[in-house]
């Protein structure tokens, strides 16, 4: 079983642009969750990304935020359920966001791992479905960063 | 700095109806023919890039100057003939219009789905 997604853009933004994009709730809504609710982006909480105008729900476990080079959260993939429950008391992925700026330019590593731990009905639909999600989100945050 | 409110809008109504133009101009085949024939940069006569089109010299002339009304063009008399030239700042500016509509695109629900489904 496949444990592991990786993406890596590079970016025309320094290393404070994207950790800001990545970790200030007015920002990660412009290319990631439509809002962030009942909680912050700041270790230990657990707030909910709310999706397609609140018809899908993840929590999410902050789980780093460390300026301005990395941010990681855990999530539940489900394939079913709901998403919305305790994310550290059932097998869950981690989400990992690497930033590293060179010279003018910024490269972003996302990292998702733990699909091999999940329940075996849901890893790997969850594995194939984040693969082709990640292409999306990553581009969306690609395109963001290089726009201003 | 820069414009006052009222003057950038004017600026971006400009700027609108320069890219209506350049795809009013460009919604036509034979009109999308002949600048595909301009894309390799070197000039042409009117007989050159109308070859094969199946239009008059008058149809032609007729094609050539919608283009160079949006500015896709430029037309230059050479003693009895005409050069014709692409202008590739107009479609620099359609090629932006284009762009800055993808970064627009919402597509978070596609995102979502694959997320979800798996597929």
């Amino acid at each position: 079983m496949q444990d592991v997604i990786t993406r890596s853009i590079t970016v025309k933004a320094s290393k404070e642009r994207v950790f800001k994009a990545l970790t200030d709730p007015k920002e990660i809504v412009v290319w990631f969750p439509e809002s962030v609710e009942g909680g912050t982006l700041e270790v230990g909480q657990e707030p909910i990304f709310s999706f397609n105008g609140g018809t899908h729900k993840r929590r999410v476990h902050i789980e780093a935020v460390n300026p301005y080079d990395y941010f990681a959260y855990r999530w539940i993939p489900n394939a079913s359920g709901e998403g919305v429950g305790d994310v550290l008391g059932i097998p869950n992925t981690l989400v990992e966001f690497s930033i590293e700026e060179i010279g003018g330019s910024t490269t972003i590593t996302m990292k998702e791992s733990g699909f091999a731990s999940l329940p075996i009905e849901d890893a790997e639909t969850s594995f194939k479905g984040h693969i082709g999600g990640w292409d999306i989100q990553v581009d969306r945050l690609e395109k963001l960063l290089n726009s201003n | 700095m820069g414009y006052s409110g009222r003057s950038a809008r004017k600026v971006v109504e400009l700027q609108l109806m320069a890219v209506t133009e350049v795809f009013r101009a460009l919604g036509d085949p034979c009109r999308l023919e002949m600048i595909q024939r301009l894309a390799s940069g070197d000039p042409y006569t009117i007989n050159a890039i109308s070859k094969g089109l199946e239009i008059t010299r008058q149809g032609a002339r007729k094609r050539l100057q919608i283009l160079a009304d949006a500015d896709l063009i430029t037309l230059e008399s050479k003693g009895r003939d005409t050069s014709v030239r692409l202008n590739r700042d107009a479609l620099e500016q359609g090629k932006a219009f284009i762009a800055e509509l993808e970064q627009r695109w919402d597509n978070r629900l596609e995102a979502l789905r694959q997320f979800v489904d798996g597929d």
